[in-house]
């Protein structure tokens, strides 16, 4: 199958128009990294608690702030997870945040996270406690196996890790009806019903990040990101030529800056995995450079006498179907991911998704006219030399 | 078949058939899943590692002023200056010759310098990095043995830089436990109690004028033991954890759950001394300054008798006890940095999604492949599966756990496996296009298109070999699973799928099914 002939479009033509387009993108997205929004820095980076909860009763995302806004903590972002009204996950963060030692800061962080906790219970389970019983969604598996041993010796390992996993299986236990429907005997059943209470909620994760592992992590992560595209540079600049390294720094650049100010316009939080997700735009785009690249080299020398622009428009257009076809298939992986891969992997397939695209982009507008920009520099005057 | 087509086919059965055996059966086991897909714990902890410098520093002034007045040196007093650094006052100017001689010979560790009628010492920098590692080391060691006490399966604890230790246990989910398990410094005591227990100092004090007699000090008891109050126990222990032979849980006469001990040789003689001269005194049992029970000695305990720690514990309480006692104490505090507990439930719904997801976007990758490059399309996916197959292959044979940053890589890398395959049939298209053979049009399409597929690949590679070496834990994962499935890839949809061409396309074949 062909998806078209191969056309003949004059790329390069729109180059300054390109240009100053590109030009206008990355300086908003500075400025508002720098100037206005700024960049979200995630958990990982040392700021706060990520709590992750599900709750027995759908809710509204408003009634858990209001709520934590009564009891003063009303600077915690609520954002909802998924349509089931269940799953939350919230930040919690210091109101008025007090000059601390690193070490205090890990602790109050934790302590917020467990007054937002404490808040959320409310007087919930209060007078169930008050009377001994235990919270069946928030029981570990060795305590419920010995309240089950202390009363059915024998069949407490295998009923306690039933229930369990459906605990797992679901995130909470809203009906102690389940019970039945996991086969337990009847007896055991009742034993349960007497002996705990359905808390109104679970807590899913929680991550606290004290300052100096969160400096640490983001000193390292920079390292890293910087070392890695000094490599590509320099195996670049040796493949091909160092106008070809320059070209693909610049666009990498690009990449990179795209991203971070797209996440600095939509309030994303960056976190570790996220900069997994820029490299991963990064590697798609400096895949589809090299080919274009690889490309022009070839062309170079089957099309003598003919003008780099040219050269590169027509490598460019023998490409394109190449270009489309392969941006296309990631693209529909990607998007297979933003859909269906859960709150996890919402924020990364949502990079990727732009990702695909912006790559195409700067390897079309910013590498080939690196390239040819630096030999208009530099190239005459080497010949004239000689 | 061609000769050098038979090697091939042999190359690439024997590379797939040890993937196979790698990652079969497809498990837990083969494939670990990281925390972030599995649930469990992360801890970062730091040793402050100052607490050995100050143990160090006052046992050298102990041992200072054991040596001084041993060997007849007059001073006032030995004081400490600050951590490994101590000052001797008031020694006489005519005995410094003397007193250098003593320190050259048994203060080795030691810098020093007189000013006076004061010596001023200070602990050898080398001596206090030796310290300061040791101590991490031994609270890695204390710190591993506690975990295993727990039963935890595949725990991973590990140094990170110069004071700092990574606990990562997967499956735990009470945090709480495991976090005061490994915290506390588990120095077992048992101390002579000269008075108490009292409700607060001053009635304990009432005896002494309310000064604290020299050789006694002033500890409390632990709540969660039951045991209010304040005690005034003798400085000295008579036994510490140290002299422990035995220990294990087990119940008191009420079938309460308590903790059995028994002593060393060395231990159990104190023990019995002690005991034999203070039958109706009380001894205290101390973790960590505070009184767990202070039961009466009602008659002299024989040195292999050992005995009974009790103190309303619970029975998982108690099995802590156990399991810290054995371990031993920590050679200084812990303070946590970071603490992450993923639950279960997000692990299995992460995984849950993300499975389906991935199997969505593959599936539809294949289909389009297949509708697109018909006959090459199957190429394509085979060379796909194989991909993967490798991959996992290889994660089981380093035992790299797959973790969400991973993924990444893995959608990166088909991305490219996918990207590497169209290069090579529109390369094969141009090739007909300018009127080749079919046979012409492969083996040209596969040597155009590899430079850009070798160049590319290449150049990420590069990229996370340099991720890998400087980055942290996700970042680390995400450059692990690129690089294995960039190398599967350049091994599949370079050579696998060239030798399924040869294998497939006739030599009078007319057309190429692109």
């Amino acid at each position: 199958m062909q998806l078209f002939k191969t056309p003949n479009i004059q790329f390069l033509k729109y180059k300054y128009v390109a240009l100053a387009v590109t030009i206008a993108i990355v300086l908003a997205g500075v400025l508002n990294i720098t100037v206005f929004k700024g960049l979200k820095l995630g958990v990982d980076f040392g700021e706060g608690t990520l709590l992750r909860i599900m709750v027995k009763t759908p809710t509204a995302e408003g009634q858990i702030r209001d709520l934590l806004q009564t009891v003063g903590l009303g600077k915690s972002q609520v954002q909802k997870i998924g349509n089931s009204g269940r799953e939350f996950q919230i930040r919690a963060l210091e109101s008025n945040p007090t000059k601390s030692t690193q070490q205090d800061q890990l602790e109050s962080h934790e302590a917020l996270a467990d007054r937002i906790l404490a808040a959320l219970y409310g007087n919930e389970g209060a007078a169930e406690k008050a009377r001994g019983l235990v919270d069946l969604n928030a029981i570990d598996v060795k305590s419920l196996t010995s309240l089950l041993e202390s009363a059915y010796p024998g069949s407490g390992p295998e009923a306690a890790q039933r229930i369990l996993s459906y605990r797992t299986q679901t995130g909470i236990i809203t009906d102690y009806k389940i019970l039945d429907e996991l086969g337990l005997k009847p007896e055991i059943q009742t034993f349960l019903k007497d002996k705990t209470y359905l808390g109104s909620l679970t807590v899913l994760s929680r991550e606290t990040v004290g300052p100096q592992v969160g400096a640490d992590l983001r000193r390292k992560a920079v390292q890293a990101t910087i070392w890695s595209l000094i490599g590509m540079l320099i195996y670049i600049a040796l493949r091909f030529k160092i106008e070809n390294g320059v070209a693909a720094i610049f666009t990498l650049a690009q990449d990179v800056l795209i991203t971070m100010s797209l996440y600095s316009f939509t309030n994303r939080e960056i976190n570790l995995p996220i900069i997994a997700g820029i490299l991963t735009i990064v590697g798609f785009s400096i895949n589809d450079t090299i080919v274009i690249f690889d490309r022009v080299r070839e062309n170079q020398k089957l099309m003598r006498g003919k003008g780099l622009e040219d050269i590169m428009n027509a490598s460019i257009n023998q490409c394109l179907g190449r270009t489309i076809i392969t941006s296309g298939t990631v693209f529909l992986t990607v998007g297979a991911l933003f859909l269906f891969g859960g709150a996890v992997i919402n924020d990364f397939a949502f990079l990727m998704l732009i990702g695909t695209i912006e790559g195409v982009y700067s390897t079309v507008y910013l590498s080939c006219p690196v390239v040819l920009w630096w030999q208009q520099l530099f190239g005459p005057q080497k010949t004239a030399r000689r | 078949m061609k000769k050098n087509l038979q090697w091939k086919v042999v190359v690439t059965l024997v590379v797939i058939g040890v993937c196979i055996f790698l990652a079969y059966p497809f498990n837990d086991q083969k494939i670990k899943r990281g925390l972030d897909l599995k649930g469990g714990i992360h801890l970062t902890l730091q040793v402050m590692t100052d607490d050995s410098i100050n143990i160090e520093t006052d046992q050298e002034i102990a041992r200072l002023e054991e040596l001084l007045k041993k060997n007849a040196i007059t001073f006032q007093k030995v004081t400490k200056e600050g951590l490994g650094r101590i000052a001797i006052q008031g020694t006489l100017a005519d005995q410094e010759g003397k007193t250098r001689d003593l320190f050259d010979e048994y203060t080795r560790d030691w810098e020093y310098s007189f000013t006076g009628d004061r010596a001023n010492m200070s602990l050898k920098p080398l001596v206090v990095q030796a310290l300061r590692d040791q101590s991490v080391s031994q609270a890695k060691e204390t710190i591993d043995n506690r975990i295993n006490g727990l039963g935890v399966s595949e725990p991973l604890i590990q140094r990170q830089g110069a004071d700092k230790i990574i606990v990562e246990l997967p499956g735990v989910d009470d945090p709480e436990r495991v976090k005061e398990l490994i915290k506390v410094t588990a120095v077992l005591e048992w101390k002579l109690v000269k008075a108490g227990p009292a409700a607060d100092e001053a009635t304990l004090l009432q005896a002494t004028n309310g000064q604290v007699p020299e050789d006694a000090l002033v500890v409390k008891g632990d709540p969660k033991r039951g045991q209010g109050g304040y005690y005034l126990v003798d400085k000295v222990a008579v036994v510490t954890g140290k002299d422990l032979r035995t220990i294990r849980r087990t119940q008191d006469e009420w079938r309460n759950p308590a903790v059995a001990f028994s002593l060393n040789s060395d231990g159990g003689a104190r023990f019995e001394q002690v005991t034999a001269a203070n039958v109706g005194k009380q001894i205290a049992i101390m973790l960590d300054n505070k009184v767990q029970s202070a039961p009466v000695v009602e008659t002299r305990i024989s040195r292999t008798q050992g005995g009974v720690i009790r103190g309303r514990f619970t029975p998982q309480e108690a099995d802590d006890l156990v399991i810290i006692l054995k371990a031993g104490a920590l050679p200084a505090g812990i303070k946590y940095l970071e603490e992450r507990t993923i639950g279960p439930a997000l692990g299995a719904d992460s995984v849950r999604q993300g499975l389906i997801a991935g199997l969505v976007a593959i599936l539809a990758v294949m289909i389009f492949m297949i509708v697109f490059y018909k006959l090459a399309g199957i190429n394509a996916v085979i060379a796909l599966i194989l991909n993967v197959v490798i991959l996992f292959g290889a994660l089981a044979y380093f035992k790299a756990a797959l973790t969400l940053p991973g993924i990444a890589g893995i959608i990166l890398s088909i991305g490219m496996a996918v990207d590497a395959n169209v290069l090579i049939f529109e390369r094969m298209k141009e090739e007909v296009a300018i009127g080749k053979g079919v046979i012409s049009a492969v083996s040209q399409g596969f040597s155009r298109a590899f430079s850009a597929i070798f160049d590319s690949n290449l150049t990420t590679i590069i990229s996370a070999v340099f991720l890998f070496q400087f980055g942290t834990g996700p970042i680390r994962g995400y450059a692990v699973t690129l690089t294995i499935s960039l190398l599967a890839n350049l091994f599949t949809a370079v050579f696998v799928s060239h030798l399924l061409f040869d294998l497939t396309v006739r030599k009078t074949a007319k057309k190429l099914s692109v």
